[in-house]
C-alpha cells in the first residue's frame, strides 16, 4: 500500500478550479498569447510598440487616476458607513444592509443610464449643488472625469463597505473603552486601536475596488463617452470596433498586469498586517 | 473618614429595568472596596458609570474633591480592568503597557521604564515581546493589570477580574494583586459575586443586591452582623427560618417559627414577618438547652467532613435550612435521620424583617 493519499480539500475545490479553467484561464492564455505572436514568430514588438506611444501612456494614466480617486472616496464614504453598520442593531441594521446589497442586484447599465440623467446640467446633482450656494450656476458633470468618479463610486462601494464591515464586526467595542480609561482621547483611540484593526479590511476593500475600477468598462463609456480612454475601453474597442486583436491583447494584458501587482501588493499587505498583530 | 471617591444617589435605567436604584457608596484613599452580589445586580453599571462610560439618570460622583461626572472617560484618572481584559490584540505586551503611558504624552526613556517596573510588578517581564494572544488568561490578567495601574490612576476599577481564571491561580492572583495595590498605595473597588473572593481581599465589602448597596462594612462585620437577610444569604453558611412576630416587649420579640418558638432582638409589631438567622458556628448540637438560649430540634439529614471540622445539615422544609460547624475531634456522628437539638445563645440571634417584594 502506498502511503500517498489526496488530500480531501483538493476534491472540494476541483469543480471550480475545473470550471475557471476551462471558461477563463485557457481563453485568457488564448488572448495573452495573441499580443506575443507575430506572423514570423513569437515577439514582444507589440508591447515595445504600445509603450512608445505617448497615446498609451496617456491611457494608462486615465486608468490609473480614475481608480485611485474611485477607491479613495470609496474608502472615504465606506469607513464611516461600514462602522455604521457595525455598530447598528436590530431593524436599522437590516435596512443599512438591504440599501447597500440590493442595489447590487440592478445591473450597471441602468445605472449608468440613471447616472446620466443625474449628472445632466438640468439633472438633480447639479440643481442640488446650486441650491447649497456650492456652485453658482448649472454645471454639467455628466462627460466629465468628476461625473465618472461619481458613477463609479456608487457602484462599487459595497465592495468597500462589506470587507470593512466584516472586520469592523469582530473588534470588540470594549477596545475602546480601554484606550479610554488608559487615557486615550478619541483622536488617539482612533488612531492607535481602530485604524490599525480595521486596516486589513480597509486592504480588502482598496483591492476590491481599485481592480473593479481600473477594468470597469460601461460605466466609462456610459458616463464619460469616447474622447476619454482607460485601458478597458481601449481594450474593447480594439476587438469591436477597430478590429485591431494586437492592440487589444497588448492593452488586456497590460491592464492584467497591473490588477495583479495591485491584488498581490495589497494581499502580501494585509498578510504582514496580520502577522504584525 | 474623608471619602477619596464619593457616589451619591446614582440611578440608572435601561427602558423599564431599573438596574441602579440610588446607590451611595464612599471609599477613602488607599481603601480596597469589594462590591459583591449576584449576577444581574448592577454592579457594572455602577463601575461604567464611575468610568465614565456610561451616564447616569440621576447622582453624583466625585473623585479627590473634584465632581467628575461630566468628565469623558480619558479625562477622569480612573482605571479599569475590564472582564475580558480588553487587551489590545494587534500590540505586544510592552506595548499594550505603554499604550497609556504614550496616550499621556511621556517622553519615552519614562515609558519604557515605567514599562519595564510595571512588568515586572506583575512577573511578567520576560514575556514584553509576546503578542499577547499567545499568553494564558492568567498573564492577558496580569498584563490588563500592569497596563491600567501604569499610568498611575487615582482610582482603579476591577470588574470580576478573575472569574474566568481556574481556582488555584484565582486565589494566587488574588493575594498578588491586594499586596500590588497596597504597595501602591491605590484605591480599588473590586467586583465580584464570589464571597470568598470578598472576604480575602476586601477592607471593606459593599454588599449590592437589586440595585441598591445594603450593606458596607468590614468583612467581619458583614459575617457577623449582616444587615439584611440578603446579606445573611449571600455571605458565609447560616440558619435560616422563616416566622412571626406573635410577641415583642423590651426590645425582645417573640418568633412563632416552623422549628418553634424563638426568640430575637429588635422592636416589630406583632404579626410582622421575619426571617430568624445564625452563623453555623454558633450552633451547639446536643445537651441540654441553658438559659439565654434559643433551641430547636430537628432530624440531621447529612454531615460533611471538613478535616478539622464537620458541617451538620438538618432537616427542614424550604426556605427554611438550619447547619451547625462544630469541631470534627471526638465528635460521635448520630445516624442520619436521628432528631438532634440545635441550641444557641440568644445574642447570636439575628432578626430581619422581611424584605420588601421585587
Ligand atoms: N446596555 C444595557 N442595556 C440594557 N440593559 C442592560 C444594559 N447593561 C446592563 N443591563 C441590564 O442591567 C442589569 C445589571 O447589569 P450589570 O450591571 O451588568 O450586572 P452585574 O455586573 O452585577 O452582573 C442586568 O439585568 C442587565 O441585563
Ligand atoms: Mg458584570
Amino acid at each position: 500500500m502506498t502511503a500517498r493519499r489526496l488530500d480531501p480539500a483538493l476534491l472540494l475545490v476541483a469543480p471550480a478550479v475545473l470550471y475557471l479553467a476551462v471558461v477563463y484561464a485557457v481563453p485568457l492564455g488564448l488572448l495573452l498569447v495573441k499580443s506575443v505572436r507575430m506572423p514570423d514568430g513569437f515577439s514582444l514588438s507589440s508591447f515595445v510598440a504600445f509603450f512608445a506611444d505617448p497615446f498609451s501612456w496617456r491611457v494608462l494614466g486615465n486608468t490609473l487616476r480614475i481608480a485611485l480617486w474611485t477607491t479613495l472616496v470609496c474608502l472615504l464614504v465606506g469607513y464611516p458607513v461600514a462602522f455604521a453598520l457595525a455598530r447598528a442593531k436590530g431593524l436599522p441594521q437590516t435596512a443599512l444592509l438591504v440599501a447597500l446589497i440590493l442595489p447590487l442586484s440592478v445591473g450597471v447599465v441602468v445605472k449608468a443610464f440613471a447616472w446620466q440623467i443625474l449628472l445632466r446640467r438640468d439633472g438633480l446633482v447639479s440643481g442640488t449643488l446650486v441650491s447649497l450656494g456650492i456652485v453658482d450656476e448649472p454645471m454639467r458633470l455628466l462627460f466629465t472625469e468628476t461625473g465618472l468618479v461619481i458613477g463609479a463610486v456608487n457602484v462599487f462601494l459595497p465592495f468597500m463597505v462589506m470587507p470593512l464591515y466584516s472586520v469592523i464586526r469582530q473588534i470588540d467595542p470594549r477596545l475602546m473603552e480601554a484606550a479610554a480609561t488608559l487615557g486615550a482621547g478619541p483622536f488617539h483611540a482612533f488612531r492607535r486601536v481602530l485604524l490599525p484593526l480595521t486596516l486589513p479590511g480597509a486592504v480588502a476593500g482598496i483591492a476590491f475596488v481599485f481592480s473593479l475600477s481600473i477594468a470597469m468598462y460601461v460605466i466609462p463609456s456610459l458616463l464619460i463617452g469616447d474622447r476619454f480612454q482607460t485601458l478597458a475601453t481601449l481594450t474593447g474597442r480594439s476587438f469591436l470596433f477597430m478590429r485591431n486583436e494586437r492592440l487589444g491583447s497588448t492593452t488586456a494584458a497590460v491592464l492584467l498586469a497591473v490588477a495583479i501587482a495591485v491584488v498581490m501588493g495589497s494581499g502580501w499587505l494585509a498578510r504582514r498586517m496580520g502577522a504584525a498583530r | 473618614m474623608v471619602a477619596f471617591l464619593d457616589i451619591g444617589g446614582a440611578e440608572k435605567r435601561f427602558g423599564a429595568a431599573a438596574v441602579l436604584q440610588g446607590v451611595d457608596l464612599s471609599v477613602a484613599k488607599g481603601e480596597f472596596v469589594s462590591l459583591l452580589g449576584p449576577s444581574g445586580c448592577g454592579k457594572t453599571t455602577l463601575l461604567r458609570i464611575v468610568a465614565g462610560l456610561l451616564a447616569p439618570d440621576r447622582g453624583t460622583v466625585v473623585l479627590d474633591g473634584a465632581d467628575i461626572l461630566r468628565l469623558p472617560p480619558h479625562k477622569r484618572d480612573v482605571g479599569v480592568v475590564f472582564q475580558n481584559y480588553a487587551l489590545f490584540p494587534h500590540l505586544s505586551v510592552a506595548e499594550n503597557v505603554a499604550f497609556g503611558l504614550r496616550a499621556h504624552g511621556r517622553p519615552a526613556a519614562e515609558t519604557d521604564a515605567t514599562v519595564a517596573k510595571f512588568l515586572d510588578l506583575v512577573r511578567m517581564g520576560e514575556f514584553a515581546r509576546r503578542p499577547v494572544q499567545m499568553l494564558s488568561g492568567g498573564q492577558q490578567q496580569r498584563v490588563a493589570v500592569a497596563r491600567a495601574l501604569a499610568v498611575g490612576p487615582k482610582l482603579m476599577l476591577f470588574d470580576e477580574p478573575f472569574s474566568a481564571l481556574d481556582r488555584k491561580l484565582r486565589e494566587t492572583m488574588q493575594i498578588e494583586l491586594r499586596r500590588l495595590l497596597r504597595d501602591l498605595g491605590t484605591t480599588a473597588i473590586f467586583v465580584t459575586h464570589d464571597q470568598d473572593e470578598a472576604l480575602v481581599m476586601s477592607d471593606r465589602i459593599a454588599i449590592m443586591n437589586r440595585g441598591a448597596i445594603e450593606q458596607l462594612a468590614a468583612p467581619a462585620e458583614i459575617y457577623e452582623s449582616p444587615a439584611t437577610a440578603f446579606a445573611l444569604d449571600f455571605v458565609g453558611l447560616s440558619t435560616r427560618f422563616e416566622g412571626k412576630v406573635v410577641a415583642c416587649a423590651g426590645g425582645t420579640a417573640e418568633i412563632e417559627t416552623a422549628a418553634g418558638r424563638l426568640l430575637g432582638k429588635g422592636n416589630y409589631i406583632p404579626g410582622a414577618r421575619v426571617t430568624v438567622g445564625v452563623r453555623p458556628e454558633r450552633v451547639r448540637v446536643g445537651g441540654a438547652l441553658e438559659p439565654g438560649e434559643n433551641g430547636v430540634e430537628l432530624p440531621l439529614r447529612d454531615a460533611v467532613y471538613l478535616g478539622s471540622k464537620l458541617l451538620l445539615h438538618f432537616d427542614l422544609p424550604e426556605p427554611d435550612r438550619a447547619v451547625a460547624e462544630i469541631g470534627a475531634a471526638g465528635f460521635v456522628l448520630p445516624a442520619a435521620g436521628t432528631r438532634a437539638t440545635l441550641r444557641w445563645h440568644f445574642d447570636d440571634t439575628l432578626v430581619f424583617p422581611e424584605a420588601p417584594a421585587p
